[in-house]
């Protein structure tokens, strides 16, 4: 973009200057500063700005002073036995003056700066400069990450000091400081996406104090795990559950973490925008990433029944929740995206395709997995009844997210079609759905949990499915029962495409 | 010459309520355009349109021949939009405010800086490079975000409210700079509710009210709409203390009794009247009108102590056109 030559008039003086003109000096520029020019501008200004803070410099003061202290506490009583172990101790002190910095101011911090970006309007400044929701998000979570390295290298000689105290191994420290570094980056995604939720005043207050009781919980875990790590991380370390237990949760950690930045990308986005790509494609990454790592288990289980039943019930819950999300966006997308948007192109934008989406995930799921229950080798009593409950399940949550989509949006009105309002028609649809046949069973006099008033309850009609007669070595339910339940969500589904694909044109009218 | 950005039967609509509604107009390289309304017009969503920041439900709108609808990444680097709220940072001096920008826009190394030191110069902000934004006046503030507008050259700058809550001397530097834009070649689009100040600037002006717009023309061609309604100031000496507001509906009713007053409204201690004239009436005609008027008003004892006729201006244009029919 070339600038002319301008003239001032506001100072009165007079200024001439050819933008092209100073191309020529680029190369004169040092290095700092070439390097500077290919940095994150978010980076730059953020980290300018939080230097300034008088947060950044009291928290580093306290902490400082907190871990100077703490040495000198150290350094006295261990000064008579050369051979004692207090390093254990120390180690978790130390930690624990970090860990109020990482785990809590800075989280909270970078939730307060998109917050402010989003509050003074100053959010669409930046988007209107072409910088683009995900990389300046990506600045704003690298800024504080930065600020957290600052903190860090404060107190990394000390915690290096409480290694030389005895008592705590290598490995204790570095699996703490590593989980810690994991927890520290997962914390502030949250909190930056945390940032995005709310448009309205009394939404994002709500979010204020959700988001403060949140980083005190993840404070205490922290220093709870911490705290354990460092007491007996030898032993732990050794054991090759917590292995699998550190790589399971650093595994969600990454995906959830991604999921989130990309939601917050998302919400940030211009509606001209390919808003919906980002979340869409990490949902389906997920469910491929965790369908690989289903494989592993079941190989390495002997191809064993549990594994398939474990990863189709946590599978479909976690559909159930992010689809609830994808297949609320609004009716239709923007004119400049409409003409580039296929039959299949489920990632662009508008709760049709995020419906159909979710539908092919939720069907495929439970299809894979089906089908690896029924050639596994190692069965139980229960594996019928358990068949049963992976082929319901889907289709409970299947039902109950196209319901709530005919109630909310097949009515020309309105009034409930909003994204929030289908939300809470879902959750208002299952609560009725679950409390409702009890209570009528009760009211008649007959069991409150007869499977057939509870057929298309969502709570008690899934125990059901999933209960096994060890009296008759027989399942509780028939298949027959499944049936219905799978065509009645298919019916349900089938009328919710078409409310989708009614309002889809209507918005699309000129 | 050819319209730098073209606006056709652009339409807003949330839900049941249609924001925006059938918007057209056009302007070319070099001119200013007024965007008069009252508060909830429509003024500010037809600029978050004309930014790219919302999408309309229908119509057009060209930028230097391309679709802002379609393509919106293209035409975005030819706007420049300031949001009625400055949108400042805490802890940052000018320069980096405006340096941080230029990065933003993808400016690098010496280009970017004296892109940056250019529009301080511009703006006047050279002296104040170091100084703290929040240390800033408000006239000052809004230099500064004028500057970030211009870092990237757009072609088109949209400005909401860019005169709101500053001082007269801002004002009219304010004034001096967007003049000066304009003769650099670039369209300016200023949305203002303080009508005044946008006769002085603007060379159109497109007058619009709970989303339609219900006027659109050179300011001069605007000033002589509607000119069948003459101006009367006058002054009058009523009660004070309880009494007041009686004795002030008392004379706005026997004014509006009067033949001719089309409207009144009350301003301080003065009294402002609109007298409706035949179309293409005289000088003489409305001599007449103001001294019947006049004379009327001494029979029925209203204590005038002032009486003059005003010179129209867009504030009259403005009520005349949208007949006083205020959000």
């Amino acid at each position: 973009m070339s600038a002319p030559v301008e003239t001032s008039t506001g100072a009165g003086t007079e200024v001439s200057a050819s933008v092209e003109a100073a191309d020529a000096s680029t190369a004169g520029l040092s290095f700092q500063e070439r390097w500077g020019d290919r940095l994150n501008p978010l980076v730059v200004k953020e980290v300018r700005q939080g230097l300034r803070t008088r947060v950044f410099w009291a928290c580093f003061g306290l902490m400082l002073l907190a871990c100077l202290v703490l040495a000198l506490v150290a350094f006295v009583h261990t000064r008579e036995e050369a051979f004692a172990h207090h390093g254990q101790g120390y180690f978790f002190a130390f930690f624990i003056c970090l860990a109020v910095v990482h785990f809590f101011v800075i989280p909270y911090s970078a939730y307060r700066s998109l917050a402010r970006e989003r509050e003074d309007d100053t959010w669409v400044l930046l988007v209107l400069t072409g910088l683009g929701p995900r990389r300046i998000l990506r600045g704003k979570v690298s800024s504080f990450l930065v600020q957290a390295a600052l903190y860090a290298s404060a107190v990394g000689p000390f915690l290096l000091f409480s290694y030389y105290l005895n008592g705590i191994s290598l490995p204790s420290i570095l699996a703490v400081l590593g989980l810690g570094g994991a927890w520290l980056v997962f914390l502030t995604v949250v909190a930056v996406c945390a940032a995005t939720l709310a448009d309205s005043r009394m939404g994002r207050a709500f979010v204020h104090f959700v988001v403060l009781g949140v980083l005190g919980l993840a404070f205490s875990a922290a220093l709870g795990i911490s705290g354990a790590l460092s007491d007996s991380g030898n032993r732990l370390l050794s054991n090759d559950g917590v292995h699998l237990a550190m790589g399971i949760g650093l595994g969600l950690m990454l995906l959830d973490g991604w999921l989130l930045f990309e939601v917050a990308a998302s919400r940030l986005s211009l509606s001209t925008e390919d808003y919906t790509r980002g979340p869409r494609r990490v949902m389906v990454v997920q469910m491929l990433v965790a369908l690989v790592v289903g494989l592993g288990f079941w190989w390495h289980e002997d191809q064993g029944h549990v594994v398939t039943e474990i990863f189709a019930v946590c599978g479909t819950l976690h559909l159930a929740v992010v689809g609830l999300f994808v297949v609320t966006d609004v009716d239709g997308q923007a004119r400049a995206l409409r003409a580039a948007t296929g039959p299949v192109s489920l990632f662009r934008p508008g709760a049709l395709r995020g419906f159909r989406l979710t539908m092919l995930l939720l069907v495929g799921w439970a299809g894979v997995w089906a089908a690896l229950a029924l050639v596994s080798g190692k069965t139980n009593h229960g594996s019928e009844s358990m068949r049963m409950l992976m082929a319901v399940m889907p289709a409970y949550v299947i039902l109950y997210l196209s319901l709530a989509l005919v109630l909310g949006r097949m009515p020309r009105s309105d009034r409930f079609s909003s994204p929030a309002s289908v939300r809470l028609l879902f959750v208002a649809a299952v609560g009725v759905a679950a409390g409702l046949p009890p209570l009528v069973a009760a009211l008649v006099g007959i069991e409150m949990g007869d499977p057939l008033l509870n057929l298309l309850n969502p709570v008690v009609g899934i125990a059901n499915f999933g209960a096994h007669d060890y009296a008759t070595a027989e399942p509780g339910m028939a298949w027959p029962l499944v049936a219905f339940v799978v065509g009645v969500a298919l019916l349900v589904a089938f009328m919710a495409d078409r409310v989708l694909v009614e309002r889809e044109k209507r918005a699309h009218l000129p | 010459m050819s319209p730098l950005l073209e606006v056709k039967g652009l339409r807003r609509d949330y839900g049941a309520l249609r924001a925006v509604d059938d918007v057209s107009f056009h302007l070319e390289p070099g001119s200013i355009l007024g965007f008069i309304g009252p508060n909830g017009a429509g003024k500010s969503t037809t600029l978050r349109i004309l930014a790219t920041l919302d999408s309309p439900t229908a119509g057009e709108v060209l930028l230097g021949g391309h679709s802002l609808v379609d393509t919106p990444d293209r035409v975005r680097p030819l706007i420049g939009y300031m949001p009625d709220r400055y949108g400042t940072y805490d802890d940052v001096t000018v320069f980096e405010f405006l340096d941080f920008f230029a990065r933003a826009y993808g400016l690098t190394g010496a280009k970017r800086r004296q892109r940056v030191e250019s529009v301080m110069g511009f703006t006047g902000l050279g002296p104040l490079a170091d100084k703290l934004t929040t240390a800033l006046s408000k006239g000052m503030r809004q230099r500064v975000a004028l500057g970030r507008t211009l870092l990237h050259d757009p072609q088109l700058l949209l400005l909401d409210e860019p005169a709101d809550g500053l001082d007269p001397r801002a004002r009219i530097e304010l004034r001096e700079l967007l003049r000066a834009l304009a003769d650099q070649g670039k369209a300016v689009i200023i949305s203002s509710h303080i009508l005044t100040e946008l006769a002085e600037i603007c060379d159109t002006c497109a007058i619009i009210e709970q989303g339609r717009l219900l006027a659109t023309g050179r300011v001069e061609d605007i000033l002589r709409q509607g000119a069948s309604v003459a101006a009367v100031e006058l002054m009058v000496r009523l009660a004070v203390g309880a009494e007041a507001d009686a004795a002030w509906a008392r004379a706005e009713r026997l004014l509006l009794e009067q033949p001719r007053v089309a409207r009144v409204s009350r301003e301080g201690e003065s009294l402002r009247v609109g007298l409706e004239l035949e179309a293409g009436a005289g000088a003489g005609q409305v001599d007449a009108a103001a001294a019947g008027l006049l004379s009327a008003l001494v029979t029925a004892g209203l204590p005038v102590c002032s009486f003059g006729m005003r010179e129209r201006n867009l504030e009259d244009a403005f009520m005349t056109v949208t007949k006083g029919r205020l959000a």
